[in-house]
């Protein structure tokens, strides 16, 4: 009813603020390369406990089963912003493709799905770990970043408290997963 | 007998059938924390945006991994729906910029704590405003009290975009999230008050904050000897579920008025009783281990081999301990506050900005004993 709509625009929407930072427009993921052999592989890890740990592994067996030819490890000092520029400067010039995780928390998982698509902008094919208690947040970064329906890779929750042979273990259940992801084909654009 | 006019643009009904599709309204627009809002319009907030200097557009907090910054204008429209009267709105703004100083504060509100501030209101403001600072601090009951508290959450709410089950990931939250806000009980307080300890001076009005993961209070009725309560304080302190791994643990104290003024009467100062504290909240190694809390045997664990036997501080200093005063002095009953992660209390107060017309009105009624 178009009187009651008059009534309701006189109430102010108490979620705009100014839009100074609002982050780009949706996102079109970046071309993935055909196979991983012979690419520099970059691992973005959070502070959490074991997510260097997966992240390495995950190095380690790609460059095993997909002859990655060398791996750029940096770690991001802050779980609930995305990675510094100078972080993501050197894993856009240092890298064909980027691992970035693992969002085991509200505020990581949100970041490291930041980080994804800040690279993926870049034209860096980007996969994110999550944990699977965390895809809640993780969609909404996605969404919030012009990306809804983000694809991101889930791996079993909790990680942090995993031993360090349980670590290696969800890592090579997840590389299969990481693999298709990073390369062409399996991912279609993000929205 | 005629029924009230629609006016011009009305959904249908009288104006209290109205009030109520409007309230719905915001429910649907997904505005409320939950409670009924009360909606935002123009004329309610330049009526607040009054009594502040500040210009409507200024920024006063961003969330740049979001992509998100608030406004003053946007604070008041949030302080409008959580049914704060306009002369709130300075401690609304003083409350949130008190928040903002906590280190833990930018991503706290995503996290798996769930924490909440525990905002404390010092000086004449509380007389002015009715702000509780007496039986029943904690609430409700009180509408300064629970709308600056409100106010807050309402801000991160709308303003961030962080809501439950979305960006917002509380495993569990806390009872009464968003909703303490305390004036501290200078009058029967035997020390200087809380805002003086965040370097504001006696008798002007101060707003600090804390971010807390809960209370838990202690019930010691039954002695006249400080040291016997400050045991039980300590107790509570050194409790191993709040030890979170990582070096310390972290507490505060809102003294319920007898046990603050059993300190006072034996000579002991907030510093004394801090020190005290910091020395007797400590736990044997073993316990941490025991509860699988031991870490990773480095120098600041409780399994590093080469301190086996001495105690394990769980205080990560006196300072680091903040103790206040609020509450009736009807029971010898206090509450021992959490803060948030690792990082301790700001130590800083802030001040309430009045619009120079208010703070001559208020020193008018003061000097007249109002």
């Amino acid at each position: 009813m178009p009187e009651e709509t008059a009534v309701y625009d006189s109430i102010i929407d108490p979620t705009l603020g100014v839009a100074t930072d609002s982050p780009a427009g949706p996102t079109a993921l970046a071309e993935r390369p055909r196979t991983l052999s012979g690419l520099r592989l970059g691992l973005l890890a959070n502070i959490k406990r074991n997510a260097e740990e997966f992240l390495d592994e995950v190095g380690r067996l790609l460059a095993e089963q997909q002859g990655v030819a060398a791996v750029v490890a940096r770690k991001k000092p802050d779980i609930t912003s995305t990675a510094p520029e100078p972080i993501l400067d050197d894993l856009r010039r240092g890298c064909d493709v980027v691992v970035v995780g693992v969002g085991d928390c509200g505020s990581c998982s949100a970041s490291a799905v930041a980080d994804g698509i800040i690279l993926e902008q870049g034209g860096i094919p980007a996969v994110v770990v999550c944990t699977d208690a965390f895809t809640a947040s993780a969609d909404a970064m996605a969404g919030l970043r012009g990306a809804p329906g983000y694809r991101y890779l889930t791996v079993p929750h909790p990680m942090a408290n995993l031993t360090p042979d349980g670590v290696r273990d969800r890592a090579a259940a997840a590389v299969p997963g990481i693999a298709r992801m990073l390369t062409r084909g399996a991912v279609a654009a993000a929205s | 007998m005629t029924s009230p006019p629609a006016g011009p643009a009305g959904p249908p009904g009288g104006p209290v059938e109205q009030a109520r599709a409007v309230i719905e309204y915001c429910y649907e627009r997904g505005w409320t924390d939950g409670l009924p809002v009360v909606p935002a319009t123009r004329p309610a907030v330049e009526s607040f945006l009054e009594m502040t200097e500040r210009a409507p557009d200024e920024i006063i907090g961003s969330a740049p991994h979001l992509g998100r910054s608030i406004t003053v204008a946007q604070a008041a429209a949030n302080a409008v729906m959580a049914g704060c009267q306009p002369e709130y709105f300075p401690v609304v703004l003083a409350a949130w910029e008190a928040v903002n100083l906590e280190r833990s504060a930018r991503g706290a509100w995503q996290s798996t704590s769930g924490p909440s501030p525990l905002i404390v209101v010092n000086g004449p403001v509380r007389g002015r405003l009715g702000i509780n600072y007496q039986g029943g601090v904690f609430g409700p009951g009180f509408r300064a009290n629970a709308t600056i508290a409100r106010a807050v959450g309402l801000i991160v709410r709308n303003g961030y975009g962080i809501r439950p089950h979305e960006l917002e990931q509380a495993t569990q939250g806390l009872p009464g999230r968003w909703s303490v806000c305390l004036g501290e009980n200078e009058e029967m307080s035997p020390w200087e008050p809380f805002s003086v300890v965040g370097g504001v001076a006696p008798g002007v009005d101060a707003v600090s904050a804390i971010l807390i993961r809960t209370c838990e209070y202690v019930d010691n009725r039954g002695t006249d000897s400080p040291e016997a309560v400050l045991t039980d304080f300590a107790d509570t302190l050194a409790r191993l579920g709040a030890y979170l791994g990582g070096g310390h643990s972290s507490g505060g104290l809102v003294l319920g008025p007898e046990h603050a003024q059993l300190f006072g009467r034996s000579g002991y100062s907030r510093a004394d009783v801090q020190q005290w504290l910091f020395e007797h909240a400590v736990r044997d190694r073993a316990d941490l281990v025991a509860a699988g809390k031991g870490g990773s045997g480095g120098e600041d664990s409780p399994s590093d081999p080469a301190q086996a036997g001495t105690p394990f501080p769980m205080m990560p200093s006196a300072r680091d301990i903040p103790v206040l005063v609020a509450g009736a002095p009807n029971a010898a009953i206090s509450m021992v506050f959490r803060p948030f992660g690792w990082a301790p209390w700001s130590g800083r107060s802030v001040p309430v900005a009045w619009p120079p017309a208010v703070a001559a009105m208020s020193e008018r009624s003061e000097s007249n004993g109002g």
